[in-house]
């Protein structure tokens, strides 16, 4: 039980941190660097939930939100790594693939729920031309439903994983998935390096 | 009404949408001034849906916009509605150069450095978790804090000094389509961050290779040492290669971990364990 609830306690946490990334602040706080810790921490793993988010985190800066692109969800990704681990018991090399994954399956998402939006601005222009200034709860509906799609995508994988722990001869995979757990910082520092690397050979 | 307008800056992209991208939120953030220029309930009502059409920049220099079409609102309050007809040029044309200018600062620049000094502050602090994934050890949630918070800090500290800044250089000369267009030598500012980041790459790079030969000094035979120091380096190659052919990180990634299940899981060979 306390299980269930910390995962739905992080996931409501992952909700609103993941506002951050497009709708609210943008301070980067929603980044995976920074949800794995503290979601490892909520559900007594901060040591692996560090690890899971830097590695996420690696991997997914090689994505650049511009011109309306909706890139993979890199605090999606982490509260899914650190939750397939914490709660859904899988080894923490496997919970980083199921996070790299859940960040991938939760952009085809965001591109409807923005898609969604645009059904309101019929609405919205309504409200104005009936005289009714107030902007700001259409911000607030639309925040909400982010944050409530955030939070229960993360739940669903969280559940979803635990459902395939359950499965008969997981530990197998555990083997292949720890090596190439372990080849992930490299991955990761390689897009780092050649980013700045080809950015220095650009004039302006 | 600088202030309320600054606040709410940061919701500029909370109601984002395909059809007119931030629209609401710029609607939103400039209402304050709009309130103050046109006490009008008609004329409001008129600004509001004049800037609830299609906009969209860069959302944290978005603020250089708001400031400059506050001012030539306020103007066109004061010295008539003619005023108003260069306004979605302007508005155009700024939001095209600051989203270009934010494109290559944050998102291309910063953002990654905030991952840098992240690494750097964990490696500072004895933390090498995000080398090696096998490693264990007492790490404090301070330490494992202290990284992403570090460069979110200085990532937050520059992005609000931009809003603000912006709002103010915006509102200061608002009203031409080149308006604080030059508030930075940002070319400059570009190169710089592009030298540093580049540094900072290269220093993790040579962290990171020290740490792989110096925990393996020793507790290995020179062939291993060799393995160990080549395994990472043709990682280094595939993601090149990949990327040369147009995949993502995802792909690499996929392969690896598709090679390694099928070697170790399936077939059963004993793993070669790259980390201590």
């Amino acid at each position: 039980m306390t299980a269930v609830l910390k995962a739905a306690v992080s996931a409501a946490l992952a909700g609103l941190l993941g506002l951050d990334a497009v709708q609210a602040g943008q301070f980067l706080l929603s980044r995976p660097a920074l949800v794995g810790p503290l979601l490892g921490w909520l559900n007594g793993c901060p040591l692996e939930g560090a690890k899971i988010g830097i590695l996420l985190e690696l991997l997914y800066i090689d994505f650049i939100p511009v011109g309306g692109v909706v890139p993979p969800n890199g605090c999606a990704a982490a509260a899914a790594g650190v939750l397939a681990h914490s709660a859904g018991g899988l080894a923490p090399s496997m919970a980083f693939f199921v996070g790299v994954a859940a960040g991938v399956g939760y952009a085809p998402l965001e591109y409807r729920l923005r898609a969604s939006r645009s059904g309101l601005n019929a609405f919205i222009d309504a409200q104005v031309s009936a005289g009714d200034f107030r902007l700001r709860r259409w911000l607030a509906r639309a925040m909400l439903v982010e944050n409530l799609a955030l939070g229960g995508y993360v739940l669903a994988v969280a559940g979803a994983a635990a459902l395939v722990n359950l499965l008969p001869g997981v530990a197998r995979l555990y083997p292949g998935t720890d090596f190439a757990y372990s080849l992930m910082p490299w991955l990761g520092l390689s897009g780092l390096y050649f980013r700045f690397r080809t950015q220095i050979y650009k004039k302006g | 009404m600088l202030f309320k307008m600054f606040l709410r800056s940061f919701f500029i992209q909370a109601g984002w949408n395909y059809e007119r991208f931030q629209s609401l939120g710029f609607a939103f953030a400039l209402q304050p001034a709009l309130e103050k220029a046109w006490p009008d309930r008609e004329k409001l009502k008129a600004a509001l849906l004049r800037h609830l059409q299609i906009f969209n920049t860069q959302p944290y220099m978005a603020s250089f916009v708001i400031g400059n079409i506050a001012r030539m609102e306020e103007r066109a309050a004061e010295a008539g509605e003619d005023q108003l007809k260069h306004m979605p040029g302007v508005k155009q044309a700024l939001a095209s150069s600051f989203a270009s200018i934010g494109d290559r600062i944050f998102w291309g620049r910063l953002k990654p450095m905030t991952v840098q000094i992240c690494l750097l502050v964990w490696s500072a602090c004895g933390f090498y978790g995000w080398l090696f994934t096998g490693m264990d050890g007492a790490v404090s949630f301070g330490v494992l804090l202290a990284g992403p918070l570090a460069g979110i800090a200085a990532y937050s500290v520059f992005s609000v000094y931009i809003r603000w800044k912006g709002l103010k250089a915006g509102y200061a000369c608002g009203g031409s389509a080149n308006c604080a267009l030059d508030a930075a030598n940002w070319p400059r500012l570009i190169r710089l961050l592009s030298a540093a980041g580049f540094a900072m790459s290269l220093a993790i790079a040579l962290l990171a290779f020290g740490l792989l030969a110096g925990f393996n000094c020793g507790s290995c035979r020179p062939v291993d040492m060799l393995l160990k120091l080549g395994l990472p380096l043709a990682v280094l190659a595939l993601h090149r290669v990949m990327r040369a052919f147009g995949r993502s990180v995802f792909f690499s990634a996929g392969l690896i971990l598709a090679a390694s299940v099928l070697l170790f899981s399936l077939l059963g060979l004993q793993p070669f364990e790259l980390y201590l």
